[in-house]
């Protein structure tokens, strides 16, 4: 079964972009294939300076590592970590000896600073989704990808959850790639591209980003 | 910070979270189980050994017809054994009136290593135990000598050119035995005393004994070193080789104790298995976050391959101290119940545990963590790529190759590893097959909540994959125990028909053939009743089919094999019917009435160990005369029935021509006992050998052995239920989590109870008929292969089977499983979210 075809698309550094279309449309399997979470049958993806499509998952790792931090729609806390825990994951992983300092100073920077050591369980939906984006954040990375990051909280959390991540990426210049069908959040980002059936839609209003189709 | 600290912080944080508790407990219990059994079975063998030691008076002998080399003896020393001499040999004893011919033990003051000599101060009563033999100028006489010599405590005996008093009444030696080679009534002596008698002149027949006592490594150091040594006229034996009936219960109850401890390893390695594929699964997730989180592959095996070792070993350790201490409770509050002294444990079994706890892990545990690697990322954000299986090929092999590994080594025996083994595997894959076509038949839609029962169905084909596995789970743990339970009955009941209660006590032997018909009266009248007289005639083969039989023997005869030649001196007897128990297994048996040329028949062993065959010709020579004769049939000999038994009998015809005594066996009650005195008295020429004590003995030791069976039964019950339980906990979650879900949607407690209880009952019907068609299988080659028992089809067992899985089952799970009804469904979802 073919579930993307001819997508063509090239993402600036420091833009942000909002994969926007109705479920099924294959938003979220181009979000994991540019993430190197998965790898397209056919085609290339070129991250950053690595053409990861020729990769394997060893390497894609260490490229994951290195540049890309996640946001995602079920937060995707670890149950046995605390916040402080889990926002010093990323950068344990990749040997950081600075890890605690890291995670207090982005844990108080999202407002958590008094419920570092609360498991997820113990937290509401907004402050689990602070921890991850306090977790994204935390291996300084260059992309960040989130995945329907407000799909899960009411409006006014997500909206504090959208401002928290737009003030972080302005912060730290980082390349914002997220999928959504939030029209509120779709509007902040820089450029908006449309997906259906596996295919991208040119918007009317910004043909020029698109350079063309085939693959 | 470096991937190996990460690792020990993360197993650091799953402890604190709960995470492992399940995995730890699972290793915990199965070493400590592994590690209680065989500790608690060695100690009861060392025990069993020690005891069954006093039959021999020592751990192990060295029978010589000549000194052997002193440096044997000072290495025995050298290694810590203690060690004493005997020597045997037959002579006449004077009196002043009367004379008798007698045999004689000399013994040093070591002597008996094992078990007590019982002396008294009159003859024909129990008796006192002692430690020691005579003193040096001081002889000691049995019972009956008494009458025959015409002699009172204190007369003097003459012995040799010696004359020493008579200062007590020998009434048992520990290594008396019931063979035939110390005929003669018992006189016993100091070793000191020998050289003045100067009875021991080149060419007397002698026996020496060499005794050794000791630990068990040392023995067994010794042993090895002096099998090479030892010259063709000497032999070393234990307790095993050197007593046939106590031999036999020995072996099979070790062999007993050791199938339970394997099949503890078993259990032990399903419930490993079983916690370790429920821990890996509640990872699945983790390892994908922290794959988008920059984990690569190799770190996530070096993070769960340093996690699994210090589990590991913090596991291992423990467990085998738990195991250490859970032995020791179990003996205190057994020793009451158990007539025997439990040695201290040695510090093998502990060993023993502690690599069965790293083999069981490597086998069991590592191949689902292993698997985590492969885990892809993207099921972080895509969750419809379900939970794919964690067992695959690699993890059955090596599961196959750990649980044979270890089976063998516990066992040392191939082929009850080999039977055990595919025994299981074979019901296993044919079951597998049965329960799964039983739970795919006939799909249903939907939940089926309307009642319990069309929702247990439902859900039970749901799952129908996991369930098959777990009634298999279910239904190895059933069948390890029914197996064990099965084998444990056919044991006990073999042994208590062995020697059954009227079983013949005492031997007389050197009756003349005018005594015959006296003795049989005598013995009538007592109301006693007798075996047949057997003629015995002493003779020997001098040529097999032409060649001479001790050239015979040096050429068949491998050094240190523990085989009586062909042309050793026996006993012989003849006989028209076939002895009772005694089984005719090549060639036939002749007609009652034979007469024609002289045919013999041969016991298994000696046959098969001399090479000799029906039709073979035997050159007999007895008392002088030689005669030809030709083998007839080879048959077995229930050795350990306490009837008189022979090697070697004649066809009539035969022998009827030789000077001949007579022998026969009868039973005498306790009560009966001063009877023998009349016996005696009568006809003073005959020997009665009292085995009375001997056969008390035999059955304290089998009661021993039956109990020991019992406890490891009891033992091993334990961690099948353990087993059974980490089981139920490994598909928990799912169950939890689907009736958390009918419980929001306002299912009844009634309604969930129920379901799970049907559930529950049904996987235990199912692993119940499973379990049952699997330990009918291998309890049919266990008792035929390997303890040699004739198998029984075990009607009870097709109920028995069931019933205990549907009541095990459905009771531990549904009492397992309710607290789903008493949890609030939110925070069931959410722990499980």
């Amino acid at each position: 079964m073919t579930i993307l075809k001819g997508i063509d698309l090239e993402i600036k550094k420091s833009e942000s972009v909002a994969i926007v279309g109705a479920s099924g449309s294959g938003k979220t399997t181009l979000l994991s294939l540019l993430a190197g979470l998965d790898t397209p049958s056919r085609g290339t993806i070129t991250l950053g300076d690595y053409e990861i499509t020729s990769f394997n998952e060893e390497q894609r790792a260490k490229v994951r590592s290195e540049l890309v931090g996640f946001v995602f729609q079920s937060f995707q806390l670890l149950a046995s970590l605390s916040a402080i825990e889990n926002v010093m994951l990323p950068s344990e992983l990749k040997g950081d000896t600075d890890a605690q300092a890291k995670a207090h100073e982005l844990l108080d920077r999202v407002g958590l600073s008094h419920r570092m050591n609360h498991y997820p369980r113990q937290l509401s939906g907004g402050e689990q989704q602070r921890v991850a984006i306090a977790r994204a954040f935390a291996s300084s990375v260059e992309i960040l990808f989130a995945d329907e990051p407000t799909g899960n909280l009411d409006t006014t959390t997500g909206q504090h959850i959208i401002d928290l991540i737009f003030e972080l990426n302005a912060e730290f210049g980082t390349t914002l790639v997220l999928v959504t069908h939030d029209s509120r959040l779709a509007d902040r980002c820089e450029r908006s591209i449309h997906i259906a059936s596996g295919e991208l839609i040119e918007p009317p209003s910004l043909p020029e980003v698109v350079s063309g189709l085939g693959g | 910070m470096n991937i190996f600290s990460l690792a020990l912080k993360l197993l650091w944080r799953d402890w604190r979270a709960g995470e492992l508790t399940l995995l730890l407990a699972s290793l915990v219990i199965a070493v400590g189980s592994v590690t209680t059994v065989s500790l608690f079975v060695d100690r009861l063998q060392q025990a069993l050994l020690t005891e069954s030691s006093t039959f021999l008076a020592a751990d192990r002998v060295i029978s010589s017809d000549e000194p052997i080399d002193a440096g044997i003896v000072d290495y025995a020393t050298s290694l810590g054994l203690r060690t004493s001499e005997t020597l045997g040999f037959l002579s006449m004893v004077f009196s002043e009136e009367r004379a008798q011919f007698t045999s004689v033990k000399a013994v040093d003051q070591h002597y008996p290593l094992r078990g007590k000599l019982i002396a008294g101060d009159e003859p024909f009563v129990r008796g006192t135990p002692v430690d020691k033999g005579p003193a040096p100028g001081e002889i000691w006489i049995e019972s009956r000598l008494f009458p025959s010599l015409d002699v009172a405590l204190g007369d003097l005996l003459d012995v040799g050119v010696s004359s020493i008093p008579v200062t007590r009444v020998l009434i048992k030696e520990p290594d008396r035995g019931g063979g035939f080679s110390n005929a003669g009534p018992r006189v016993l002596m100091n070793m000191a005393d020998v050289p003045a008698t100067e009875v021991v002149q080149p060419g007397s027949r002698l026996t020496y004994r060499y005794l050794f006592a000791g630990e068990r490594e040392r023995l067994a150091q010794f042993e090895t070193w002096v099998k090479p040594r030892l010259g063709l006229e000497a032999r070393i034996f234990g307790v095993k080789e050197g007593a046939e009936g106590i031999g036999n219960a020995l072996d099979r109850g070790e062999r007993f104790l050791l199938l339970g401890s394997l099949l503890g390893v078993v259990l032990a390695g399903v419930a490993i298995a079983l916690a370790a594929q429920r821990y890996s699964l509640r990872h699945y997730d983790h390892v994908a976050i922290m794959k988008t989180l920059g984990a690569t592959p190799r770190s996530v095996d070096l993070i769960f391959i340093t996690i699994f070792v210090t589990l590991g070993s913090t596991a291992t350790l423990f467990g085998a101290a738990v195991g250490y201490g859970m032995q020791m409770g179990v003996a205190r509050i057994l020793a009451p119940y158990i007539p025997i002294e439990l040695p201290e444990p040695s510090m093998r079994p502990v060993l023993l545990g502690l690599v069965t706890g790293f083999i069981c892990l490597l086998s069991f545990a590592l191949p689902p963590l292993l698997k985590l690697r492969s885990i892809d990322p993207v099921r972080v954000i895509r969750r419809d790529l379900g939970d794919a299986s964690v067992a695959d090929r690699m993890t059955y092999s090596f599961a196959v190759l750990g649980t044979l590994g270890l089976m063998w080594w516990y066992s040392q025996d191939l082929k009850l590893t080999l039977i055990i083994f595919s025994g299981s595997v074979i019901s296993l894959a044919l079951l597998f097959g049965v329960a799964f076509l039983l739970l795919r038949s006939g799909r249903v839609l939907g939940m089926q909540a309307g009642s319990a029962w069309r929702l247990a169905l439902a859900g039970m084909q749901r799952r129908g994959q996991e369930n098959t596995l777990q009634i298999l789970v279910f239904g190895l743990a059933i069948m390890l125990l029914l197996i064990l339970y099965l084998v444990r009955t056919a044991l006990i009941t073999e042994w208590q028909s062995q020697i059954p209660p009227d079983a013949p006590n005492h031997f007389a032997i050197n009756i003349t053939p005018e005594d015959v018909q006296p003795i049989r009266t005598l013995l009538a009248e007592n109301g006693v009743d007798s075996q047949p007289f057997y003629p015995m005639i002493r003779g020997r083969v001098s040529s097999v089919n032409g060649e001479s039989a001790s050239d015979r023997d040096k050429r068949l005869q491998h050094r240190g094999q523990e085989a009586p030649g062909s042309s050793s001196g026996r006993n012989l007897t003849w006989s028209g019917l076939l002895p009772d128990d005694n089984i005719v297994i090549a060639g036939e048996w002749w007609d009652e009435n034979y007469s024609g040329p002289p045919l013999v028949s041969l016991e298994k062993d000696l046959a098969s160990r001399n090479q000799l065959k029906v039709d073979d010709e035997l050159l007999f020579t007895i008392q002088g005369r030689e005669v030809q004769t030709r083998i007839a049939s080879i048959r077995t000999v229930a050795w350990d029935n306490m009837q008189p038994n022979f090697y070697i009998i004649f066809a009539p015809g035969t022998l009827e021509d030789f000077p001949s005594t007579f022998m026969t066996s009868f039973h005498l009650e306790k009560e009966q006992k001063l009877f023998l005195n009349d016996l005696l008295k009568a006809h003073p020429t005959m020997t009665v050998i009292e085995i009375d004590a001997l056969i008390e003995q035999v059955q304290r030791i089998i009661s021993q052995v039956s109990l020991a069976i019992e406890l490891v039964l009891v033992l091993i019950v334990g961690s099948g239920g353990l087993v059974l339980l980490a089981s139920i906990q490994a598909s928990m979650d799912e169950r939890m989590k689907q009736h958390a879900i009918l419980r929001t949607l306002g299912a009844s407690t009634k309604l969930i109870l129920g379901s799970l209880a049907i559930e529950f009952c049904a996987l235990g019907f199912f692993a119940g008929i499973l379990a049952t068609v699997g330990s009918e299988v291998t309890v049919f080659m266990l008792e035929t292969e390997i303890f040699e028992l004739d198998y029984e089809v075990n009607p009870e067992l097709w109920v028995l089977g069931p019933v205990v899985g549907i009541v095990l089952i459905g009771a531990v799970g549904t009492f397992a499983t309710r607290r789903v009804v008493d949890t609030p469904p939110a925070s069931v979802l959410r722990e499980l979210a």
